[in-house]
């Protein structure tokens, strides 16, 4: 079955079994609103959302710099786990904590130690500019104790990644639209909210098995 | 009407012969290192170092002081440790250790400030206070409290209350542990007329007399006494009969909370060093807390056998009593330490502050857990390097990529920039570190295609350059070229020519 009809099916269930929205205080929202929108109001709480950016210049850094802005405006504390060491900082960020990691497997040791610290309110964990083969290399179950821990410490982590990875996340967004030079005259903000993001993957959280009713 | 009068005291018994046994205690705690003794909480086999054992202070050829079980033995004071081993052949014989005995006399005194501001240290192990504005009915319950405290240091002590500090000290002596007496007190009145020290002239008088203790003395007529044995014997009578107006010199326990152990043995390993470290650490907390601070910083200092030493201040972010807290800092530090030979000493001492003061904005969230946050800094700081981990802040330059990293301060959060900014033009740049060298080919000066090892292709459309250089006044000065790239087949790239070379210096996304 192609990609593009397993999508179309989950949107058919997702109509017949409308999900129920999950309570305000469990969504951090983000304040960017192509990301709040399809996320129904923000990233979830103890969870883990990945980003996908599949192409070289999509605005994914973008709207990485749109979410630290956002929570500094909020006085949020944010824990970049910079993957490959290429976060370009704009100005001195006092509520970020900047982690510049020489690969993945340092990258997800930082994130497990983040999340288990417990203080920081969002992570995020940008493995944008690693390899795919330095990312396939990570096992599942690397991803699985992340989410653990996670929901454990009910901190958020966005995952930005180039490709999809199956079953590291409760959700999956990805931009579609590629940047172009005559960008360069836009505001940094529209670029960030004028990306064109859709789910490639979302679990369904109520996928509890229904009994018959005696 | 006045305000009857409290005093208390505390009272350690051969005090300088518990403190040579805590020595013993830290020397047991060494020679078990390579048992399994518990990190956490009092060791299944603490040594033993009670009252049952007779032991007794050894002091110039001569015993000065001895536990009751020594005494029951027949080992006396002032006999040779020959005489003594042949009366109690289990003796066991220490010799003072001062360090240890002024670090445990302030301890005392700083338990003791806790329950009164007017303390008095009166003799090695006695501190003698003055209850005023304390109420009865709480007497026996805080006074048992401090035993309990001063039991945790490793001392066993007693407390007697009376109206006047004399009668005071007679009832420590006597407590078990705790005692409150009256003037009119039968069991003083059976007390020993030795209790009281008097001279030796004035003690032979009074025995020829017939008077042996303090109750047979009070029904002497006041007055006679005074006429047939002078002021000594007028103010020995006012001490037995509890109107002895003693002023107690008060003073203020310093502020100072260190420990130093030397080792019996030389330690290789970092257990029973860990051991040692949180026993000295309780110790140190208790005291902190008993004058209602926090600990702030704590410094060690390691004696290593080749005489050198090893000195770390570490701080606390945000301070705390936690001993699990505290701990954790001095666990993680010395987890990172090498030393250059086996450790046979320590000194711990810890700075006590004020509980800070933070006042968060309404909407603000503030760290759960500062101390928490800054040990997993300093696991990420272990992880990645020290300068990969921190909060970005850039350096007063044109120079691409000038960022610097600060390591946050407690108060990072409250440093929140509220300037507005300009709004940003144009998409974020990704950085290439180190920047991808690449080879250009140029048609009248201007790119039209790259090749590198990670972006190749034809430049479709390009701007720039855009000129920049500075430190021209150093040798290090700098000029660059910059150009914003989008190639055929998709993505926008900043190229760079520095000193004649081309390089892609990042991506843009």
């Amino acid at each position: 079955m192609s990609s593009g009809k397993i999508i179309e099916l989950r949107q058919v269930l997702d109509e017949r079994f409308p999900r129920e929205l999950p309570p305000p205080s469990s969504l951090l929202a983000t304040g960017i609103d192509c990301l709040d929108r399809p996320l129904e109001g923000g990233l979830r709480r103890g969870s883990i959302t990945q980003l996908v950016a599949p192409l070289p210049s999509c605005g994914s850094a973008a709207i990485l710099h749109g979410l630290i802005e956002s929570m500094q405006a909020s006085s949020r504390f944010v824990a970049l786990i910079d993957g490959k060491n290429s976060f370009e900082p704009l100005d001195t960020t006092n509520l970020l904590l900047w982690i510049r990691c020489k690969n993945v497997s340092q990258a997800i040791r930082a994130a497990d130690l983040i999340i288990r610290d417990g203080n920081i309110v969002l992570s995020i964990l940008d493995l944008k500019q690693n390899e795919a083969r330095e990312l396939r290399k990570v096992p599942a179950t690397a991803w699985y104790r992340l989410q653990r821990v996670t929901a454990e410490f009910e901190t958020t982590l966005l995952l930005i990644t180039s490709y999809y990875i199956s079953g590291s996340s409760i959700a999956a967004l990805q931009i579609n639209n590629p940047l172009r030079i005559t960008d360069f005259a836009e505001l940094s903000s529209t670029i960030s909210q004028s990306r064109l993001i859709d789910f490639i993957y979302r679990k369904n959280h109520h996928a509890e098995p229904q009994y018959a009713q005696a | 009407m006045p305000k009857p009068k409290f005093f208390a005291v505390v009272h350690t018994p051969y005090f300088r012969l518990q403190c040579a046994q805590q020595k013993l205690v830290n020397a047991e705690i060494e020679s078990n290192r390579q048992t399994d003794l518990p990190l956490f909480g009092e060791p299944a086999t603490i040594p033993k170092t009670g009252d049952k054992i007779p032991s007794a202070l050894l002091n110039d050829s001569q015993i000065i002081e001895a536990n009751p079980a020594a005494d029951a033995a027949g080992v006396s004071i002032g006999i040779t440790p020959s005489l003594a081993l042949a009366r109690a052949p289990e003796l066991q014989l220490y010799t003072p250790v001062v360090e240890q005995e002024n670090q445990q006399q302030e301890a005392l005194l700083q338990l003791c400030y806790r329950y009164s501001p007017f303390i008095e240290n009166t003799a090695p192990g006695v501190c003698t206070l003055d209850l005023r504005g304390r109420k009865d009915q709480h007497q026996e319950w805080w006074a048992r409290e401090l035993l309990a405290q001063w039991r945790i240091l490793g001392f066993t002590a007693q407390i007697g209350i009376g109206p006047n500090p004399e009668l005071a000290e007679q009832a420590a002596k006597f407590a078990n542990p705790y005692l409150a007496v009256n003037a009119n007190s039968q069991l003083l009145r059976s007390l020993p007329l030795e209790s009281l020290k008097p001279s030796h002239e004035l003690l032979d008088i009074l025995h020829n007399w017939g008077i042996r203790t303090l109750g047979e003395l009070v029904r002497l007529p006041r007055e006679d006494i005074g006429v047939r044995l002078g002021l000594e014997g007028l103010a020995l009578w006012d001490r037995a009969t509890g109107r002895s107006t003693k002023v107690l010199h008060h003073m203020q326990p310093p502020e100072t909370f260190r420990e130093a152990i030397d080792l019996e043995q030389r330690l290789e390993t970092l257990e029973p060093l860990l051991f040692l470290l949180r026993r000295s650490l309780e110790h140190l907390t208790l005291r902190v807390e008993a004058v209602y601070r926090l600990v702030a910083e704590i410094r060690l200092l390691l004696l290593l056998d080749n005489e050198d030493t090893l000195e770390r201040s570490l701080q606390i972010p945000a301070p705390t009593r936690d001993i699990a807290v505290l701990f954790r800092v001095l666990t993680q530090y010395l987890e990172t330490v090498q030393t250059t030979a086996p450790v046979v000493g320590f000194v711990l001492e810890v700075f006590a502050s004020n509980p800070g003061k933070h006042q968060f904005d309404l909407f603000q969230s503030g760290l759960k857990d500062p101390n928490r946050f800054f040990n997993t800094l300093a696991r990420l700081a272990a992880l990645v390097g020290n300068n990969r981990v921190g909060i970005p802040e850039k350096v007063a330059t044109h120079r691409p990529d000038s960022v610097r990293m600060q390591w946050p301060a407690f108060d990072w959060m409250d440093k929140t920039s509220t300037q507005t900014k300009s709004p940003r033009i144009g998409p974020a740049l990704r950085r290439y570190r180190p920047p991808i060298p690449a080879t250009v080919e140029l048609i009248s000066g201007r790119p039209v295609r790259i090749q590198s090892p990670a972006v190749n292709g034809k430049i479709n459309i390009l701007s720039g350059p855009w000129h920049s250089s500075g430190d021209w006044w150093h040798t290090n000065h700098w000029e660059i070229q910059e150009w914003d790239i989008e190639l055929a087949q998709g993505g926008l790239y900043r190229l760079t020519l520095s000193s004649g070379s081309w390089s892609i210096s990042g991506g843009y996304d």
